[in-house]
């Protein structure tokens, strides 16, 4: 399975990846449609824990510590002297792949990672922090079964 | 039963054993043809008619283990490939049944009206998400440059760790998380704006990471999906120096069942 993000059309800027990409369909079934209701419905323990941790967003310290070095990572005008349009212009030849990432990206990577690779090509460089900050994702992981 | 008649209609039975249960993928009218697709572990999905509609179900063990990547993609395999031959009401993923007779008389036969509604209302519709990330560097330099503030406190910072800086930091990551969050509400705005006019109904989804700019589940008639990519095509033209847009779909109307 591979996550297409060449455009359809010649020459569009508009990506029309393969919906089959897993990362997709995590982001699109999750916690979507009708709910059955609990008894009469099987309940599978596993499952619960998934939808109810991606529904966690963190808004807190630790996120802002991410914007902040995020921020900092920036390189305008301090090495090279390059104009700001310049720097806009390079970063859109993959310069800026670095992403941080909420708790929703944690179990993604909780489902993606793992056993059988599927290509999924959105590795992420996580920036580095002090070990007392992944409490966050931690909690994610245990989930996994 | 209606009394409709369907060229290829099954026999509808399910082989169940003990500690098997009925996977449900969602629920279609019951005139709906089976789709050549397999389910959850390979198997084969049924459509249980009751009444005016069906439900599309398989057998599963009920003791296995969740096995999430390739559940999640059988869910979504089995929904979008009905809802390319019609309409469909997804069902939550994960959702299992003790056995037919509780999914016909459990889940179809107390919502019939409701379902025959919801698929009507979705007769001819389809359901695309739009994502739009921003350019990380594109969008941070912007809010650096933006606000003396911000890139005073980003000056005073960079140079020095976590710990020697870290008040200094929150500071500058709060004030950025502000300055991103405002041009998020303006972006998202223009996005709706340029695409609204070719939309039934949209659901705006939340989002928390540094680049996100938007995510919009949209309902898109059948009829209008050339002219709605093309306007979702000039727009990604348009913001390409700040941002990438992705559009996935056709799927399942997943955010528009009128739960939640």
């Amino acid at each position: 399975m591979t996550v297409t993000s060449a455009p359809r059309r010649g020459g569009g800027y508009l990506e029309r990846p393969a919906p089959s990409g897993l990362k997709d369909v995590i982001e699109v079934i999750l916690d979507k449609g009708i709910v059955i209701d609990a008894y009469v419905r099987v309940s599978l323990v596993g499952i619960e824990l998934l939808t109810i941790d991606a529904r966690i967003v963190i808004a807190s310290v630790d996120t802002y510590l991410r914007f902040a070095e995020a921020t900092n990572r920036l390189d305008l005008y301090e090495k090279g002297g390059k104009d700001l349009t310049e720097v806009v212009g390079d970063m859109q030849h993959g310069g800026a792949r670095q992403k941080t990432s909420g708790a929703l990206e944690g179990v993604k990577n909780a489902l993606t990672g793992g056993g059988d690779d599927d290509g999924d090509e959105e590795q992420e460089s996580r920036p580095r922090r002090p070990a007392k900050k992944t409490a966050s994702r931690r909690r994610t992981r245990s989930t996994e079964s | 039963m209606t009394g409709t008649d369907v060229m290829d209609r099954e026999p509808d039975q399910l082989e169940l054993r003990a500690g098997d249960g009925c996977y449900v993928y969602g629920v279609v009218p019951a005139d709906a043809g089976t789709v050549g697709v397999s389910g959850v572990d390979d198997a084969r999905v049924h459509v249980l008619r009751h009444g005016p509609t069906a439900a599309l179900v398989s057998v599963v063990r009920i003791e296995r283990p969740p096995g999430r990547r390739h559940d999640l993609l059988a869910h979504s395999r089995v929904l979008d490939a009905f809802a390319a031959a019609g309409p469909v009401v997804p069902v939550r993923f994960g959702s299992i049944m003790v056995d037919e007779e509780s999914v016909r008389e459990d889940l179809l036969e107390p919502r019939q009206d409701r379902f025959a509604e919801l698929l009507a209302e979705l007769s001819g519709a389809l359901q695309f998400n739009l994502q739009a990330r921003y350019d990380e560097a594109a969008v941070l330099t912007e809010v650096v440059t933006g606000d003396p503030q911000i890139a005073a406190l980003r000056e005073r910072t960079r140079h020095l760790s976590e710990e020697e800086s870290y008040a200094d930091r929150v500071r500058l990551g709060e004030l950025v998380s502000q300055q991103l969050s405002a041009r998020r509400t303006a972006d998202e705005q223009a996005i709706l704006d340029a695409l609204e006019p070719y939309l039934l109904e949209y659901r705006v989804r939340p989002g928390s990471a540094i680049d996100h700019l938007a995510d919009i589940a949209v309902l898109v008639e059948a009829s209008r999906r050339e002219a709605f990519e093309t306007a979702a095509e000039a727009l990604a033209a348009e913001m390409h120096q700040r941002a990438r847009l992705r559009l996935v779909g056709p799927m399942a109307p997943y955010d528009f069942v009128g739960e939640d």
